[in-house]
C-alpha cells in the first residue's frame, strides 16, 4: 500500500519531488566531500609530519647564539629525544629572481636552508627526502602552484644562478600562512649565501613523548636559554598545515548547511502543503482510530524514499568532485595514508543527511496529534487562527486592487506556509548583495588611496639592479625638463633594523622622501612631515605594537635614531609590512626606488608610459590604473568574479524555489482557483493573485536581506577586507546596484517564474475540482 | 417567450480509448427567461455534466450552447468569464466558500473583481443580501464558524451579487437537512419571482416539484420532460405535485 501511495503521490509531484532530491542530493554529496576531505587532509597531514619528522618544539632566534648552553639542556632533560640548530638564511624576495620575475612582491619571507640531518626532513613530492647536489635549488611547492618556476629552471640569487632541482614539502612552512619559506641549496652553496642573508636559527628539539611538551616548553623558558622570536610547537604545525584546506572544508560545510536548509525548506513547504490538502482524510484515519504513528509513516516513506535516492545519488556524485578538490591536498601534503576510511566516513555523512531529514520529517509531521479529527471531518480545514488577517478585509479593503489585495491576504493567512519562501529568499538577497558591496568597495576608484597607494598617473619602479639612486636621479632629470609632467617624487626604499622592546631587533623597509606630494589616506594620524616622524603600515604598527605618538628606534649606520609614530595607514604593497619616512640618509643600500609622476592631461598617460619605458630600460615604468591592476587586480578579479557567481547561485535558487512553490500552490489551491473561476475570475485575474504573493514575499525577503546585507554582511565584508591589509574604508555601496539593479532582477525572474510556473492555473477545470 | 439558453446536439464524452464514454450523448435543450427548471436523473446520468456544459463552465466535445443569443463555443476563457462573474449566478452542494476569507468577504468577492461600484455600496448591498437570507449577523464570521444550511444562504448571496440573468444550482441542498433545504427552496423561489432564471439540478423529488419545469436525464440522454407549472405555496398542492411527478418518473423506468 505504501508503495502505492508514495508512487501516486510522487508522480503527482514530479517537479517538486525533483527538485527536493535535487537539494538532498547536493547536500549528501557536500557532506561526503567534507568527510572525505577531513579525513584525507588529516591522514595526509600525518604521513607528511611523520616522514618529515616535524619537531614538537621550535624556537627560532636571532643575533647571537651559546650552542654550548643548548647542547646542555638538551642533554639533561629527560624528555629530549632529539635535539638539533638550524641555520636558516633570510634573503630579501628582490634578490631571488626566478626566469619571469622576482620575488620582490613576495609577501612571504624567504629564504635558504640545507637539508637537515636528524629530522625536520625537507621533502620531495614522493614523499622522500631531498638530496640536494650543488648548483641544484628546491623551491617550496607554493612556487610552482603559482606557477613561479618549473623544474629545470634557473633562479638567481645574489647573482649566483641555480637550476631547480625540485619542489619541496616543509613541514613546518607548507601552509601559505606560515610567513616564511624554506628554500633548499647545498652546504656548499648554503655557506655562499650564507655571508650574503641574515641567519636566523632553528632550535628544534624532539621529545621522547610529545605529552610532555607542556613541561617541556616551561623547562625551556625556565633555563633562560636563547628565545630571540617566535616559540612554535608541533600541535601548531599542525594547525597550519590544517588551516588552509581546512577553510575550504569550511566553506563546503558552511555551503552544505545552506544547502540542507534549501532542503528542509523544500520538504517542509511540501509537507505542510500536503497536511492542509490531506486535513480531511488525516482526521478520518484518526476517527477510525489509526494511530499517529500509523498515519505518519505513509508520509515518512515518501521522504525515506526521495532522501534515500537523492543520498545515493549524492554520494555517487561526490567521487566526481573529490579529485578536484582533494588535488591541493595532495600536492602539499601528498597521500594520505588511510584514504580507504575517507569512503566509509563519506557514507557515515551521507547517513548522517539521511536521518537528519527523516528527524526533520517526524519533527514537522508532529501535527497530527493537534488535528481534531471531529473538526477535521467536518470542516476539513485547519482551525488555527491567522493573527493579523482578521483587520486586513476585502470589505475594507479601498487602495488594493482586488487581485493584489487577495494574493497579499493569503500571504498573511498562511505565513507558516510563505516563511518558507521568505527565508529563501532572503538568503538569496544576502548572498547577492554582500559581494556585490565587497566588490564595489574594493574596487572603487578612491580605494587605492586606502591601500597605500597614492593617486599619481605614472608610476616608475626601479629595483633589482645596480646604482638605483644614480638612475632615479637620471629620471627624475628627464621629468625635471618634462613639460607635460607636472609634478613627480622620488622614494627610495632601505631597509633598517627596529629595536624591538624586548632588546631584539627585526627589520623593517622605510620608504624615504616627500610623501605630501602623493597622498595616501591614513587611518590614523596623518604623512611624516618632519625628519622624526614616521608612519607605519597597519600590519607594521601591529607587529611591532605601536600607536600613533609612540616612539621607535632605528638602527642606521650603527646609530640609534629615536622617531615618532605619526600615522597609520592601510597597505597592500610588499606584503603590507611598510613604513614612511622623510629623514635624509645618505646610505647607499637603497632596496628600490619608486618614482610618481602626475601628467598635465591624462590623455598623455598611455604615450608618456611608454615613452619612459622605452627611454629608461632598466626601470618598470606602469600607468597607475595598470599597477593596481597588478598589485591586486587578481583579488579585485576573484572577488568580481565571486560575486557574479553568487549573483548566478542566489538567482537560480530564487527561480528555482519559487517555480517549486509556485506550481506546489497551483496544485494545492487547485479548489479555490476553481471556484474563483466559476464565478468569473479570469486566468489573468489568477496569475495576477499568485504574482502579487511572490512578489510581496520577495519585498519582504529583499527588504530583509538588504538589512541583513548591511549589519552582518558589512561584517563579514570586514573581515575579509581587514584580509588584504586594509583595516580602516568607507564601505563603498553602489546604490544603482545593491539597491535596484539587483533587487530588479530578483523582481524580474521572480515575475517571470510566477508566471511561468502559475501556466498550469489556466488548465484547471472548473468542473473537475468543484466535486459535489 | 425568450429563449435564454440553447443547447443543440451537445455531446460530451470522458476518458480514452476503450474507457470512452459519452457523458452527454447528443443532448438537445432550451431554457427560457424566467423560467425555473429542474434536472433530474439517477448519479451518472449527467445533470452535473450538462449543467456545466450550459453555464460554459466546461468545453463541449460537440454540438452548440447559446446564451442568450451568444454561442459559448466561440467565446474564449476570459470572455467567458465576463459572462459568468456578471450575468450568472452558481450554487453548489457544498458551499464552494474560500476559506481565507470571511463570510462579508466570500459574498462581495465576485463584485469586487470589477471594483464599477464603490466598497461601500457593494458591501451595503451584500448586506442587505445577508439580511433577506437571514445570515447578517454572520458577517464578520469565517467560515467555519457557520452551520451548512447557512453556508448554502452564503452561496446564495454570493450568486446574486452581480443580479445575474440566470442562476445555476447544482443539488443546493443535498447535503443539507429537510429544514434547511425548504428555507434555501424558499429562497430561491423568491428569487425566480422577482425575474430571475433558475437552472436546478436534483435527485430529490421533493425540490424538483417546486420548480415549473422537470428534465429527467438518463444515460447521457434527456429520457422525458415533465410540465408542473408555477408552484404557489398559498395553493398548498406540494404534496400533490410531489406525487404526480413521483408517477411521472416511475413511468419513465429509468
Amino acid at each position: 500500500m505504501y508503495y502505492r501511495i508514495i508512487r501516486n503521490d510522487i508522480l503527482r509531484n514530479k517537479a517538486i519531488t525533483l527538485t527536493t532530491m535535487v537539494f538532498v542530493a547536493a547536500a549528501a554529496m557536500l557532506v561526503s566531500l567534507a568527510a572525505i576531505l577531513i579525513i584525507n587532509l588529516s591522514g595526509a597531514i600525518d604521513t607528511l609530519m611523520t616522514r618529515a619528522k616535524t619537531p614538537h618544539f621550535m624556537q627560532m632566534h636571532s643575533g647571537k647564539m651559546d650552542t654550548g648552553q643548548l647542547a646542555a639542556f638538551a642533554a639533561q632533560n629527560g624528555d629530549v629525544a632529539e635535539f638539533q640548530v638550524l641555520e636558516f638564511i633570510n634573503v630579501d624576495g628582490a634578490r631571488i629572481v626566478f626566469e619571469k620575475s622576482s620575488l620582490a612582491d613576495s609577501v612571504q619571507d624567504n629564504g635558504f636552508s640545507v637539508q637537515s640531518e636528524k629530522f625536520d626532513y625537507l621533502l620531495d613530492l614522493d614523499g622522500n627526502m631531498i638530496r640536494v647536489s650543488d648548483g641544484e635549488i628546491y623551491v617550496p611547492i607554493c612556487y610552482m602552484q603559482d606557477g613561479s618556476t618549473k623544474v629545470g629552471d634557473t633562479v638567481e640569487v645574489f647573482g649566483r644562478e641555480f637550476i631547480v632541482g625540485g619542489f619541496l614539502r616543509d613541514s613546518l612552512m607548507n601552509s601559505l600562512l606560515a610567513s616564511s619559506k624554506r628554500f633548499l641549496v647545498s652546504r656548499n652553496d648554503f655557506m655562499g649565501i650564507g655571508e650574503l642573508g641574515n641567519v636566523e636559527y632553528l632550535i628544534e628539539f624532539r621529545l621522547k613523548d610529545i605529552s610532555a611538551l607542556g613541561a617541556f616548553e616551561t623547562a625551556y623558558t625556565s633555563a633562560g636559554l636563547d628565545a630571540n622570536g617566535p616559540t612554535l610547537t608541533y600541535p601548531l604545525f599542525k594547525t597550519m598545515n590544517a588551516i588552509s584546506d581546512g577553510l575550504m572544508i569550511a566553506v563546503i560545510l558552511l555551503v552544505s548547511v545552506l544547502v540542507v536548509m534549501i532542503a528542509f525548506m523544500c520538504i517542509r513547504f511540501t509537507l505542510l502543503a500536503k497536511i492542509e490538502e490531506d486535513y480531511r482524510e488525516i482526521g478520518v484515519m484518526k476517527a477510525i482510530g489509526l494511530r499517529v504513528s500509523d498515519i505518519k509513516k505513509i508520509y515518512l516513506a515518501k521522504y525515506a524514499a526521495i532522501a534515500a535516492v537523492g543520498s545515493l545519488l549524492g554520494y555517487t556524485l561526490s567521487f566526481v568532485f573529490r579529485d578536484m578538490l582533494l588535488e591541493n591536498i595532495r600536492l602539499y601534503m601528498g597521500e594520505s595514508e588511510n584514504a580507504s576510511f575517507a569512503l566509509l566516513f563519506g557514507i557515515i555523512g551521507v547517513l548522517l543527511v539521511f536521518l537528519a531529514i527523516m528527524a526533520y520529517v517526524n519533527g514537522v509531521l508532529k501535527r497530527f496529534q493537534k488535528i481534531s479529527p471531529a473538526e477535521a471531518v467536518r470542516f476539513g480545514i485547519s482551525q488555527e487562527k491567522s493573527a493579523g488577517t482578521r483587520l486586513f478585509r476585502l470589505s475594507r479593503n479601498r487602495l488594493l486592487g482586488t487581485n493584489v489585495f487577495l494574493g497579499i491576504r493569503d500571504v498573511l493567512a498562511r505565513k507558516g506556509l510563505y516563511a518558507t519562501m521568505l527565508a529563501v529568499l532572503v538568503i538569496s538577497a544576502f548572498i547577492i548583495i554582500v559581494p556585490q558591496n565587497l566588490y564595489n568597495t574594493i574596487s572603487s576608484k578612491g580605494f587605492i588611496a586606502y591601500m597605500g597607494i597614492g593617486q599619481s598617473d605614472l608610476r616608475v619602479d626601479i629595483q633589482q639592479t645596480d646604482n638605483v639612486s644614480e638612475k632615479a636621479a637620471e629620471i627624475a632629470a628627464a621629468m625635471e625638463a618634462d613639460s607635460t609632467i607636472s609634478k613627480y617624487v622620488v622614494l627610495v626604499t632601505k631597509t633598517f633594523r627596529v629595536k624591538m622592546e624586548d632588546g631584539s631587533e627585526e627589520q623593517i623597509k622605510v620608504e624615504l622622501g616627500d610623501h605630501s606630494i602623493f597622498p595616501i589616506k591614513y587611518a590614523e594620524g596623518g604623512a611624516p612631515a618632519t625628519g622624526d616622524e614616521i608612519a607605519l603600515s597597519v600590519l607594521n604598527a601591529r607587529e611591532l605594537d605601536k600607536k600613533v605618538g609612540d616612539g621607535i628606534t632605528l638602527t642606521i649606520d650603527g646609530q640609534e635614531k629615536n622617531l615618532t609614530v605619526c600615522g597609520i595607514y592601510s597597505d597592500v604593497t610588499n606584503g603590507g609590512k611598510t613604513a614612511k619616512a622623510v629623514f635624509a640618509d645618505p646610505s647607499a643600500d637603497i632596496m628600490w626606488s619608486v618614482i610618481s609622476a602626475e601628467l598635465s592631461a591624462k590623455s598623455l598617460i598611455r604615450e608618456k608610459t611608454a615613452e619612459y619605458a622605452e627611454r629608461f630600460g632598466f626601470a618598470k615604468v606602469s600607468d597607475i590604473d595598470e599597477y593596481v591592476v597588478q598589485t591586486f587586480g587578481s583579488t579585485i578579479n576573484s572577488v568580481r568574479k565571486a560575486s557574479q557567481a553568487a549573483v548566478g547561485v542566489a538567482l537560480s535558487i530564487t527561480i528555482l524555489v519559487t517555480l517549486l512553490f509556485m506550481r506546489m500552490l497551483v496544485v494545492k489551491d487547485r479548489y479555490s482557483i476553481a471556484v474563483m473561476k466559476a464565478f468569473g475570475f479570469t486566468n489573468s485575474d489568477i496569475t495576477a493573485q499568485f504574482v502579487s504573493r511572490s512578489v510581496f514575499v520577495l519585498l519582504i525577503g529583499i527588504v530583509l536581506g538588504t538589512l541583513l546585507a548591511n549589519t552582518l554582511g558589512e561584517a563579514l565584508a570586514g573581515v575579509v577586507i581587514a584580509s588584504f591589509g586594509a583595516s580602516s574604508f568607507e564601505f563603498v555601496v553602489d546604490p544603482l546596484a545593491a539597491y535596484l539593479v539587483c533587487p530588479l532582477l530578483m523582481v524580474v525572474s521572480t515575475l517571470v517564474v510566477t508566471i511561468f510556473g502559475t501556466l498550469d492555473a489556466g488548465r484547471i477545470k472548473i468542473s473537475e475540482n468543484i466535486k459535489e | 417567450m425568450k429563449k435564454m439558453i440553447v443547447g443543440e446536439n451537445i455531446l460530451k464524452s470522458f476518458g480514452e480509448g476503450d474507457d470512452k464514454r459519452n457523458v452527454l450523448d447528443g443532448v438537445s435543450v432550451e431554457i427560457n427567461e424566467g423560467e425555473f427548471v429542474s434536472v433530474m436523473g439517477p448519479s451518472g446520468s449527467g445533470k452535473s455534466t450538462l449543467m456545466f456544459a450550459l453555464s460554459g463552465m466546461d468545453g463541449i466535445d460537440s454540438g452548440k450552447v447559446t446564451f442568450d443569443g451568444r454561442d459559448l463555443s466561440t467565446l474564449k476563457d476570459n470572455e467567458l468569464a465576463d459572462i459568468r462573474r456578471a450575468e450568472m449566478g452558481f450554487v453548489f452542494q457544498q458551499p464552494t466558500l474560500l476559506k481565507n476569507l470571511n463570510i462579508l468577504d466570500n459574498i462581495i468577492l465576485p463584485s469586487m473583481r470589477d471594483h464599477r461600484e464603490d466598497v461601500s455600496k457593494i458591501t451595503e448591498k451584500a448586506r442587505l443580501l445577508m439580511e433577506k437570507a437571514g445570515i447578517l449577523e454572520l458577517e464578520k464570521r469565517g467560515i467555519t464558524q457557520a452551520s451548512g444550511g447557512q453556508l448554502q444562504r452564503v452561496g446564495i448571496c454570493r450568486a446574486l451579487m452581480n443580479q445575474p440573468k440566470i442562476i445555476f444550482c447544482d443539488e443546493p441542498t443535498g447535503a443539507l437537512n429537510s429544514k434547511s433545504a425548504n428555507e434555501i427552496m424558499g429562497l430561491l423561489a423568491d428569487i425566480h419571482r422577482a425575474g430571475t432564471t433558475i437552472l436546478l439540478v436534483t435527485h430529490d423529488v421533493k425540490v424538483a416539484a417546486k420548480t415549473e419545469r422537470v428534465l429527467c436525464m438518463f444515460d447521457g440522454q434527456i429520457a422525458g420532460e415533465y410540465l408542473a407549472g408555477a408552484y404557489d405555496e398559498t395553493r398548498n398542492d406540494l404534496k400533490s405535485r410531489e406525487e404526480s411527478l413521483t408517477t411521472w418518473l416511475a413511468g419513465m423506468k429509468l
